[in-house]
C-alpha cells in the first residue's frame, strides 16, 4: 500500500532522474539535424531538419575508416583480453595454481592510472615496431583490461559448484578439457558480458588510442572525433553526427545485451 | 555434515587427490603465464621504465640521456603548476566520488522501490556508462558552449543572463562543467552496484521495521545502511580509483584550462610528454602521482577489507 503522495513524489524523481541522463543524447541527436544557422540558436529542437550534418561528417573525416578501425581493433583487443584472463582466473580459483598474491596484483595494477603506463607503453610498442598500427593497439588494449576481465569473471567463476569439477576429474577429465567443455558453458553468460565490457572499453579509449596511434592509416573513432575541435575545424552539427555515429552501434549491443551487461557488474561489486 | 555429504567425503577426497596431481609441476603455471606477462608489460615494465626516465635527461626522441638522479624528482615536488594539478586530481577524485556514491546509491534506492518498472529503467541507466567519455565530453561541450549552447540558450529565453556565459572557459565554472559530465557519465556505475546490492537484502527486515512504525528515513538509515556498508565500501573504492583516471572528460572539455585551472595531473604528465616532449620531466610527475594516488587509496582498501571482514 504505497500512498499516492509517495508515488507521486517517485514519479517526479524518476522524471528528474530521466531527463538528466537522456538529456545530452537527446540535445546531440537534435544539433545533429540542425541546419548551419540553427545551430548557433541555442534552442532545443531544429525548426528545419536536415541531414546535410551526417553527409558531411563522412566527408570531412575518414569516418567509416575510424569506425572499422575501432571495431576490428576492439574486438581482437577483446578476445586477446578474455583468452589471457580466463584461464588464469579459472587456474588461480579452482587448481590453485599461484596463490592469493597474484589476485592482488592483478587488480592492483588497475589502481594505477593509465597515463602512469603511457611512456613506457609508447616505448614498448616503438621497440616492437608497433607504434600507429592497429596491432600495437589490439596488444596494448588487450593487456590494459586484464584486470577489468579479471575482476568481471571471477564471481562468475566463484559459483560453479566445485563438486562439478570433481565429477568431471573423476570422469578423468584434465583441467583444461574441464575448462573448455564443461566450466565456459556454464559461464557463458559471465563470459560474453565481460567480453562486451572490455570490447566496449577499447573502443571507447582515448588517452592510450591519441598517443599510441597517429595517422589516419590506424586512427580510431574517438581521436578522429577528438580532432574536429583541432585543426580540422569543423560545425557542431557535424561532430554531433559524428558522435552518434561512435555512440549507437554501442547503444544497440548495450540495450540489446542489457540483461547480461547488469549482471556481469552487478556481480563484480557484490559477492 | 548431512548423510549426504558424508558419505560423499572419501570421493570427494579422491577427486581433489586427482585435481591436484593434474595441476602439479612445471606444467602448472603455464595456466597463469599469460596474466603474469601480461602483468610485466603493462605494470612491472612501466614502474622500471618510468622509474629510469626520471632519473634522466630524457626526450620522446632520445631518452636515457645523462643521469640527473634524483633532480626531475625535486624539480616536480617544486613545480608549483604541478603541486596545484596533483592536489586538484586528488581533491576532485574524493568529491566527485562521494557525490556519485550519494548521488548513486539514492537513485538505486529510487529504482530498486519500483521494482520491475525500476529493472527497465536501469538498463537506460546502463548507456551513459558504455558512451565513450570523448563523445560525453562533446556531448556536454554542446550543451555548455557560449554560442548555441542549449544552457545558455535556456537561461537567456527566461532572461536569468544578459550575456552567453562561458561555462568552460570561467575558472570557476570550469570544474564544475567537469564534475556534471562526470557524474551524468559515471553516476550509473554506482547505481547498477548498489541497485544489485540491494537486492541481496532481505525484504523481511524492511517491512518488519515497517510494521513497527519506522519512517522511510529511519529504515534506511538503521537497516538498509549498515546492511549495505561492505558493498558500498567496494563501490566507493573501485569509483576512486576510476577518478583517478579522469582525463577525456579535461581533454575534449577545457583542455586544462582556462589557464591552468582545470589541469589535473594526468594532463599536466600529457603534455610534458606530447606537448615539450620532456619525457623525463613527465616521467618525474608520474612517480609522484602514482605514490600519491596509492598513499590515497590504500586507506579506502583497509576500511573496505575492514567493513567485509566484519560482515563474515
Amino acid at each position: 500500500m504505497i500512498p499516492a503522495r509517495t508515488s507521486l513524489w517517485r514519479a517526479g524523481a524518476v522524471a528528474i532522474v530521466l531527463a538528466f541522463f537522456a538529456l545530452p543524447i537527446a540535445y546531440l541527436l537534435s544539433v545533429s539535424f540542425k541546419t548551419k544557422d540553427e545551430i548557433l540558436s541555442g534552442d532545443f529542437l531544429p525548426q528545419t531538419w536536415t541531414l546535410d550534418n551526417w553527409r558531411q561528417a563522412f566527408e570531412a573525416i575518414p569516418l567509416t575508416d575510424f569506425v572499422a578501425h575501432s571495431i576490428s581493433m576492439a574486438l581482437i583487443a577483446g578476445i586477446w583480453t578474455i583468452v589471457i584472463t580466463l584461464p588464469a582466473a579459472y587456474a588461480i580459483l579452482r587448481l590453485n595454481v599461484a596463490g592469493n598474491w597474484l589476485v592482488q596484483m592483478v587488480l592492483g595494477s588497475y589502481m594505477a592510472p593509465p597515463v602512469v603506463a603511457l611512456i613506457p607503453l609508447f616505448f614498448f610498442l616503438k621497440y616492437a615496431g608497433l607504434l600507429n598500427s592497429l596491432s600495437g593497439l589490439v596488444l596494448v588494449n588487450g593487456l590494459v583490461n586484464v584486470p577489468v576481465a579479471f575482476w568481471l569473471l571471477t564471481p562468475f567463476l566463484r559459483r560453479i559448484p566445485i563438486e562439478i569439477e570433481q565429477a568431471a576429474s573423476l570422469d578423468g577429465a584434465r583441467p583444461l578439457r574441464t575448462l573448455v567443455s564443461i566450466i565456459t558453458p556454464m559461464i557463458a553468460p559471465g563470459i560474453v558480458a565481460t567480453g562486451i565490457i572490455v570490447v566496449i572499453l577499447s573502443y571507447n579509449e582515448f588517452l592510450l588510442a591519441s598517443t599510441l596511434s597517429m595517422g589516419d592509416a590506424s586512427r580510431t573513432l574517438t581521436v578522429g572525433i577528438s580532432l574536429f575541435q583541432g585543426d580540422r575545424l569543423v560545425n557542431f552539427g557535424q561532430m554531433a553526427a559524428a558522435s552518434l555515429v561512435g555512440i549507437l552501434p554501442v547503444y544497440f549491443v548495450a540495450l540489446f545485451m542489457q540483461r547480461h551487461l547488469i549482471e556481469g557488474l552487478a556481480h563484480g561489486g557484490v559477492k | 555434515m548431512n548423510i549426504a555429504l558424508g558419505l560423499r567425503l572419501p570421493v570427494l577426497l579422491a577427486a581433489r587427490k586427482q585435481d591436484s596431481l593434474a595441476a602439479t609441476g612445471s606444467w602448472r603455471w603455464l595456466w597463469v603465464a599469460p596474466i603474469v606477462l601480461a602483468l610485466l608489460v603493462t605494470t612491472v615494465y612501466p614502474t622500471l621504465f618510468i622509474l629510469g626516465l626520471a632519473a634522466t635527461k630524457s626526450t620522446l626522441g632520445r631518452p636515457f640521456g645523462d643521469f640527473l638522479a634524483a633532480q626531475q624528482i625535486i624539480a616536480a615536488l617544486q613545480d608549483s603548476v604541478f603541486l596545484s594539478a596533483l592536489l586538484k586530481s586528488v581533491t576532485y577524485a574524493l568529491l566527485i566520488s562521494v557525490v556519485q556514491l550519494a548521488l548513486g546509491l539514492a537513485i538505486a534506492l529510487l529504482l530498486s522501490s519500483l521494482r520491475r518498472t525500476g529493472r527497465v529503467l536501469l538498463s537506460l541507466v546502463l548507456l551513459p556508462l558504455m558512451t565513450a567519455p570523448v563523445m560525453v565530453g562533446v556531448a556536454w561541450k554542446l550543451i555548455l558552449a557560449p554560442a548555441g549552447g542549449l544552457l545558455n540558450g535556456i537561461l537567456q529565453r527566461w532572461q536569468w543572463i544578459a550575456e552567453p556565459v562561458s561555462f568552460l572557459g570561467s575558472p570557476s565554472l570550469a570544474w564544475w562543467s567537469i564534475a556534471v559530465a562526470d557524474i551524468w557519465q559515471w553516476t550509473p556505475f554506482v547505481v547498477i552496484l548498489s541497485w544489485a546490492a540491494l537486492a541481496t537484502l532481505p525484504d523481511g527486515v524492511r517491512d518488519a521495521a515497517r510494521v513497527d512504525g519506522a519512517r522511510p528515513w529511519q529504515c534506511f538509515r538503521w537497516i538498509t545502511l549498515p546492511l549495505i556498508a561492505a558493498p558500498l565500501a567496494s563501490i566507493f573504492l573501485l569509483k576512486l580509483i576510476l577518478s583517478f583516471k579522469l582525463f577525456d572528460l579535461v581533454f575534449v572539455l577545457t583542455f586544462g584550462g582556462p589557464g591552468f585551472e582545470t589541469t589535473t595531473a594526468s594532463f599536466s604528465i600529457w603534455r610534458a610528454t606530447l606537448e615539450e616532449f620532456d619525457v623525463g620531466k613527465a616521467a618525474a610527475q608520474t612517480l609522484v602521482y602514482a605514490i600519491v594516488v596509492a598513499l590515497v587509496t590504500l586507506p579506502v582498501v583497509r576500511l573496505q577489507r575492514r567493513l567485509e571482514g566484519n560482515e563474515q
